[in-house]
């Protein structure tokens, strides 16, 4: 069975723990590992408990598991919050250095049989001449350790890490190697065999990237959680991509300007999570009945208002098919991963000019900030397609072609300003095919036009995916989002044990297709929801489009992403 | 008719003049200032030599914005406030091609304040006509932000209890590089006002008053024709590029027309962007796969 190694690091917010949990993931990603990494924290900047958990190991794994056997613990209060999740004989790192501070907690380490592995880390980071902040580099000794790593390898990672400081490097080295120097291996670790390259990244940076190399040319955004990193990566990037990056005065207006653009001729993108799309609503509407492509990702947090900024959750998929007012066709997809991420976001692209409509990207705040090892992006694969009249066949067109009623609902689409005589009016009014206000009866005709394409778009999506056995398992999940990432390692955890479980995954939400999933029903006796929402959102619809009904329901609305250990009780429970 | 139109004749512009031209019907109020706009901006383009192929109309929702199906040439209309967004997202797109944007009163300084703001702070390259009829006429006479303090109006019966803005007081307070004042009653002084701001490389605000004989009985067309005067004849001196004698003319009752202030040094939008360059394609000719390899190497 392949080994799972979980760790998790405590420490008040502010306090560099993330610094300590990146160094440690890059580090056993160059060792070829498989790895998850989350942070947990609270929406403020400095103090309150907040954790960055590992899991790893030398076969693939997905997921985190909530429970750890390995914590290690930077100050007083994250201790208090995070040392129940330290399972029973488990080893516990530290170096907060008021023993008498934390008695209560030292005899609870030793009733449930917890190896403790202490080091006064502020003295020993001192000690070697180094400063305060410094004991977190001892601490990353202290864990490499334990694991029973070798020193060189995370050497190097600290080598990267302060190599831009190199007056301090010396020290950050010689805190590490003390931290390393004065503990013992209590956790010994393989390594794997092969060193394949991964890339360790989240999904929002995966959008960010997709959203480069699909061709987006100007990206807006106004700052939310968890969206917020992707407008930081694009922002980065567009010195030497050439991309306009703009950080708009609220969402209406980055939701504008981005249909501006692609109503200008060009790929535009933006992001925000589920309130800043409440206020993009209106513009997801415009979007509909002027047939123009629009693209968002919404990084889903739990609401509803502000509710938990940085937390995860499903919560908004009803608010993706149903925002804004009106009847239109539109297209939701959800991302799972990074690899994902940066595909999909250039499918997205392609769909939102081929079907002329907004398509809204749903991420949430556990795909977002997870780092995970995965396989270098294959790029040039997802060709670019638009969708565009150009060149002589211009001449052809007249203005009229632009909304012209069809079976499919697609009509032509060419740039404004490309040709003298087909120009066209872009209405928000219901209007004839040339654009043109029209309140007669036959204007129902256009609206018809417009819903019609979600027909053409549900016969041509793909349809849903399946994980594990197609058919016979002892249980079925049924999902979309972050939530394949623990089904996926619960299969492959089952598997060991000889129970089948496998998974029918919807990336593309909306329209539903049901093909796939009925054939699934069929062929499958004991088929479950798992959905990071209260009223199982996709589960009704799909029970509302199938008469289906669904064995269970895995439902979770706390702000935390499913855990391995959520799919085992379920399933020990829920298997036939 | 005026000095500018007849010029129009009697050049080969007249056929430019055309091409926007609808054979519509219109559907403004007998006497809606609308027409004379519209009429003014097809002129401005015309003798600027811009066709259709060179100018994208943005319209908000209102009077106003039902001339978006009214004026042959590729246009958008957009929602009520959300204009100026939408139209600085399409000069993104194509910053070759003038673009321009109109709104009324009430989306302008009520809806969409918050985008008048921040047009302005970004000095988007956009021609904005700022369509002063002080009410709310698409939707029968409400009291906007700019009605005058007692004025009966739909929903208001005791008169509208409240101040009004001044719509220029507040634009000039924003450091903008281009404010001028024109009227719907002189088509000429409209015409080139138009010019001068579709010259301008960076945000131009250009309020222009107008009549609305079906709900504005405060500030008809007569009224304007016998209250208005011209910045150049009654102050020869006028220097527009100084803030304070323009915030100073604008503290006046009297509407006093003509450019207010240009500040010609001023970085437009995409002036500001470091990494771009007026001479680089335009955005919907860059739309391609970009190697992300040297961001990936790093990770």
């Amino acid at each position: 069975m392949a080994q799972r190694t979980k760790l998790r690091i405590a420490a008040q917010s502010g306090a560099g723990l993330l610094s300590v949990g990146l160094i440690v993931m890059r580090a056993l990603r160059d060792l070829g590992f498989y790895a998850v990494a989350d942070r947990e924290y609270p929406s403020l900047i400095k103090g309150g408990h907040s954790c960055f958990t590992i899991n790893f190991s030398t076969e693939p794994i997905y997921s985190l598991s909530k429970e750890v056997d390995i914590l290690v613990s930077v100050d007083r209060p994250s201790l208090l919050a995070y040392f129940d999740t330290l399972n029973p004989e488990g080893t516990w790192i530290y170096g907060y250095e008021r023993l008498a501070g934390i008695k209560d907690i030292r005899a609870k380490a030793k009733k449930r049989k917890i190896t403790e592995v202490y080091l006064p880390t502020r003295k020993t980071a001192k000690d070697v001449g180094g400063s305060d902040l410094m004991q977190n580099v001892v601490l990353v000794g202290m864990i490499w350790k334990v694991l029973g790593l070798e020193f060189a390898d995370i050497e190097e990672e600290i080598k990267r890490k302060f190599g831009k400081k190199p007056d301090l490097l010396p020290y950050n080295i010689a805190a590490a190697q003390a931290g390393y120097d004065e503990v013992e291996t209590i956790h010994p670790i393989e390594t794997p065999k092969k060193k394949e390259r991964r890339m360790l990244i989240d999904g929002n940076h995966a959008i960010a990237l997709g959203a480069v190399h699909g061709g987006v040319r100007a990206y807006y955004a106004y700052p939310m959680s968890p969206s917020s990193s992707i407008l930081t990566h694009m922002a980065n990037m567009a010195k030497e991509t050439g991309i306009i990056v703009k950080q708009g005065e609220d969402e209406v207006t980055v939701a504008n300007l981005s249909l501006g653009s692609w109503y200008g001729g060009t790929r535009s993108m933006c992001a925000t999570s589920g309130g800043g799309f409440d206020l993009m609503t209106e513009t997801v509407s415009l979007a509909g009945i002027i047939e123009t492509p629009w693209v968002c990702a919404v990084v889903q947090r739990p609401g509803p208002a502000t509710g938990l900024p940085t937390w995860t959750g499903q919560g908004d998929l009803k608010l993706a098919i149903h925002a804004g007012h009106g009847e239109f066709a539109r297209i939701v997809v959800a991302v799972s991963d990074p690899t994902d991420a940066f595909t999909l976001t250039q499918h997205a692209l392609n769909a939102a000019e081929k079907y002329q409509c907004p398509v809204i990207i749903l991420s949430d705040k556990n795909i977002a900030e997870s780092l995970v090892t995965v396989p270098e992006f294959e790029q040039g694969k997802i060709k670019i397609e638009r969708h565009l009249v150009e060149g002589k066949d211009l001449k052809k067109l007249e203005g009229a072609d632009r909304y012209k009623i069809t079976k499919s609902g697609i009509s032509k689409r060419w740039i404004p300003c490309s040709d003298k005589d087909a120009y066209y009016f872009a209405n928000g009014d219901e209007h004839d095919e040339m654009g043109r206000l029209d309140e007669d009866e036959s204007a129902g005709d256009m609206y018809a036009k417009r819903v019609r394409k979600l027909e053409t778009i549900a016969k041509e999506l793909p349809e849903p995916e399946i994980y594990g056995d197609k058919k016979g398992a002892d249980i079925s999940f049924v999902g979309w989002g972050s939530t394949k990432a623990t089904v996926l390692d619960a299969i492959n955890q089952y598997a060991e044990q000889g129970i089948k479980v496998n998974y029918l995954h919807y990336t593309w939400v909306h329209p539903l297709t049901t093909k796939t999933l009925k054939k699934f029903w069929k062929e499958n006796q004991n088929v479950h929801l798992v959905e990071g929402n209260y009223n199982g959102q996709l589960g009704k619809l799909i029970e509302k489009e199938t008469n289906l009904e669904f064995a269970g329901k895995l439902l979770k609305w706390d702000g935390r992403p499913f855990f391995v250990e959520d799919l085992q009780t379920y399933i020990d429970k829920n298997k036939s | 008719m005026t000095n500018n139109l007849t010029g129009l004749a009697n050049t080969g512009i007249a056929s430019q003049y055309a091409d926007y031209e609808t054979d519509q019907a219109m559907t403004w109020c007998g006497g809606c200032g609308n027409y004379s706009i519209q009429t003014a901006l097809k002129a401005a383009l015309s003798l600027e030599g811009i066709d259709r192929t060179d100018v994208i109309f943005c319209y908000d929702v209102g009077c106003s914005g039902n001339a978006s199906d009214k004026i042959e040439g590729y246009t958008i209309h957009g929602l009520h406030g959300r204009v100026l967004p939408l139209a600085a997202g399409v000069r993104m797109a194509q910053h070759n091609t003038h673009v321009i944007a109109e709104a009324g009163d009430g989306a302008t300084f009520s809806e969409g304040a918050g985008h008048v703001v921040h047009a302005i702070r970004n000095d988007y390259p956009i021609l904005f006509i700022h369509h002063d009829n002080q009410n709310y006429g698409l939707t029968t006479g409400q009291c906007s932000a700019l009605t005058p303090k007692g004025c009966k109006m739909n929903a208001a019966p005791e008169g509208n209890p409240l101040e009004p803005l001044n719509p220029l007081e507040m634009v000039l307070s924003l450091k903008p590089s281009f404010v001028a004042r024109t009227c719907c009653v002189d088509t000429d002084h409209m015409i080139e006002t138009f010019r001068k701001a579709l010259n301008h490389k960076g945000f131009a605000f250009v309020e222009t008053l107008q009549s609305c004989p079906t709900y504005n009985k405060h500030t008809t067309h007569e009224w304007y024709v016998e209250n208005i005067k011209f910045i150049e004849k009654e102050f020869p001196d006028y220097d527009p590029t100084d803030i304070w004698a323009a915030r100073k003319l604008v503290e006046d009752p009297v509407q006093y027309l003509g450019l207010i202030y240009h500040n010609p040094k001023r970085e437009s939008f995409l002036e500001s962007l470091a990494h771009k360059d007026k001479n680089d394609p335009m955005l919907i000719d860059e739309v391609q796969q970009v190697d992300v390899g040297k961001f990936v190497a790093k990770l």
